[in-house]
């Protein structure tokens, strides 16, 4: 997908599968937070949907802000906030533009479009502490999460 | 992914023990129901270590369980029982009932046999999909208002009932009768009501189900008498849950319960099994919006029982009571429930955590239908969509070990990448077609990520369940058609 190519100019790859028995689990990796938390936003619309003929092409743009206590409960917060945004809105998010991102504290703008636009192929229910690691590995960020599908 | 550290102790051929000193924290022993083929596959992933974490949440009683359809979850492992006393400082965790909250199953008879039904069930089921709104976030057909979402919260199935879908008979073969008290609509949250505003009367995607099954076999010809079951009858289960609105109520509580871990000085291993003393205002806010996500999916599987019920008149031309559709019983396996239990002989109160796991209350129990008293609480089993499912009865020893639980399906044996990486969905259909069974599915993965093969085989969870004597064998279902979400 476009925003995949995007993204892939700037990092190594945007999110590699986890096994797990009855969910599924995600590795992201990045050269900074900002990428970090983006790769696993863009994660999220890998995972679950699949872009169909494009009927409604009107862009939404939704502020996401979100603070925590340190950067794992950040990240877990983030990408509930994302998913939750998602459901509740009907909205596919296909690029996140972070203004300003700290270990506590997140603020961004995620952009998407209309949930019908795509096929869904997987509903995640939400993203769980459970095996969760986020953390900087020599010049990389590193997380990996799994979700609730 | 094999955990080789995990020395398990055999009790007996069903039970089997995880010391208490596996890792220094936990409370209590692990106790996991399975035999010895099922624990080769339980040995395959990260299950066991979640029974042990488990073990380590204040006020827990007796065992961190685990049933034999036991497989890895998030916090706990899914077919994980744990109770806490409330009165020692006893916990509840979201994570102990899961984002899906009072996911359930219910089944309903008829009095068709295979012979009135072998002709039809190709335009039955074709008829179903499209009549019962299934998939990710499809919206259902019977819309509801503002002031209407709130009395459903509080009314359950009793909602639907009194809206006409439906009749006191079904709230009375309904676990809580459908409505649990002391929901409480003033602790969701804004967000929790907008997640759950277009999904009523939807089945959920994954692994929630519509199936029309044919009893195969008896094996309590009392039990069936009683629950009006024959061989060769014609069966229906639904299995559904509470959609965006329970999972919404689970990330709203596990993020201000992780918050609060420190103020209670709990530590677990896990912040999925972040938690909170029933009695603290955190508990009870909890409490009273997971009743409502509870009341929410009772209400929802009501509603689509009633849809079901509709599609049979269309294609049989009878109404749904000439056509016997009867519910036989409704039950949550994603649930927290207070409840009095014995503990060392001593009468306590209890919140039994059932993540993946089924309520199997024996005979007697004032909480069992009058109708059924005598023979103990219906426990429906389903199994995988090209095998079978089961009805069992709770038993006495449940009540003695397991605080009234038992298994609540077959449990996954393989990932779904790895379902989606092995196994062909045109294929699958054509093998089910060739076994007399009618599949449709609306997801493009569901086919191939619910194939019978990622499953552990159901007849042989049941064969440990009863062979314990913590569920017993009533009567086997197989499937003649599906439809999936």
């Amino acid at each position: 997908m476009a925003h995949f190519i995007t993204l892939a100019n700037n990092m190594l790859k945007s999110y590699e599968v986890l096994e797990h028995t009855a969910d599924i689990g995600i590795r992201v990796k990045s050269s900074s937070l900002e990428g970090l938390f983006k790769n696993a936003a863009l994660a999220i619309t890998g995972i679950s949907a699949e872009k169909q003929k494009i009927q409604l092409p009107e862009k939404h743009k939704i502020i996401i802000r979100q603070k925590a206590v340190g950067v794992e409960e950040l990240f877990i917060n983030w990408l509930n906030e994302l998913l939750s945004v998602s459901a509740a809105e009907c909205l596919i998010f296909e690029d996140i533009k972070i203004n300003e991102i700290n270990e506590k504290f997140v603020d961004a703008v995620a952009i998407g479009t209309d949930m019908r636009n795509y096929k869904i192929n997987t509903e995640i229910k939400a993203a769980t502490y459970h095996q969760l690691k986020v953390q900087r590995s020599g010049p990389f960020w590193k997380a990996e999460v799994i979700f609730d599908v | 992914m094999s955990e080789p550290n995990i020395q398990l102790e055999k009790i007996d051929n069903y039970r089997w023990r995880i010391s208490k000193n596996y890792k220094p924290g936990m409370r209590v022993c692990g106790l996991i129901y399975a035999n010895e083929k099922l624990l080769e596959s339980i040995y395959q992933d990260k299950a066991l270590e979640q029974v042990a974490n488990v073990a380590f949440l204040p006020g827990i009683v007796n065992y961190s369980l685990a049933m034999p359809d036991i497989h890895w979850g998030y916090g706990f492992p899914i077919g994980g029982v744990a109770a806490t006393d409330i009165e020692e400082g006893g916990i509840i965790s979201p994570g102990g009932v899961g984002f899906d909250i009072n996911c359930g199953v219910r089944l309903l008879k008829t009095n068709l046999q295979y012979g009135d039904i072998k002709d039809k069930v190709e335009d039955l089921i074709y008829r179903l999909f499209n009549d019962i709104p299934a998939g990710v976030g499809s919206e259902g057909n019977i819309r509801v208002s503002a002031q209407e979402e709130k009395e459903i919260l509080i009314k359950g199935a009793r909602w639907a009932v009194e809206k006409g879908f439906g009749i006191n008979d079904d709230l009375d073969c309904t676990e809580e009768n459908g409505e649990i008290q002391g929901a409480d609509p003033q602790a969701v949250s804004e967000r929790a009501y907008q997640r759950g505003k277009a999904q009523s009367g939807t089945l959920g995607s994954g692994n929630h189900f519509l199936e029309v099954q044919l009893i195969d076999q008896l094996y309590d010809r009392q039990a069936c008498d009683i629950l009006g079951l024959n061989l060769g009858q014609v069966m229906v289960m639904i299995h559904s849950g509470s959609r965006g609105f329970g999972y919404q109520i689970c990330e709203d509580y596990s993020r201000k319960m992780v918050e609060s871990l420190a103020k209670y000085k709990i530590n677990v291993p896990d912040k999925q099994l972040a938690c909170a003393p029933v009695k603290s205002s955190e508990a009870e806010a909890y409490l009273g919006a997971m009743r409502c996500a509870a009341n929410y999916a009772w209400a929802n599987r009501q509603c689509l029982m009633h849809l079901t019920r509709q599609v049979f008149e269309k294609i049989f031309g009878l109404s749904w009571q000439k056509l016997g559709m009867f519910l036989v019983y409704d039950l949550a396996h994603n649930i927290a429930k207070i409840e009095n239990h014995k503990v060392n002989g001593q009468d306590r109160r209890l919140c039994v955590h059932r993540k993946g796991a089924t309520r199997a209350f024996g005979p007697g129990h004032p909480a069992i239908p009058e109708k059924y008293r005598k023979i103990g609480q219906p426990v429906i089993i389903p199994g995988d969509m090209g095998r079978n499912s089961f009805l069992l009865i709770g038993t006495e020893r449940a009540m003695q070990e397991t605080f009234g639980s038992t298994c609540h399906g077959a449990g996954r044996l393989r990932s779904r990448t790895a379902a989606l990486k092995s196994i062909n969905s045109d294929m699958l259909l054509k093998e089910l077609k060739s076994k007399g069974i009618i599949v449709k599915a609306s997801g493009r993965n569901t086919l191939a990520e619910e194939a019978p093969t990622v499953y552990k085989d159901v007849n042989e969870v049941v064969d440990v369940v009863d062979n314990a004597g913590i569920g017993k064998r009533v009567c086997r279902m197989r499937p003649l058609g599906v439809i999936k979400g």
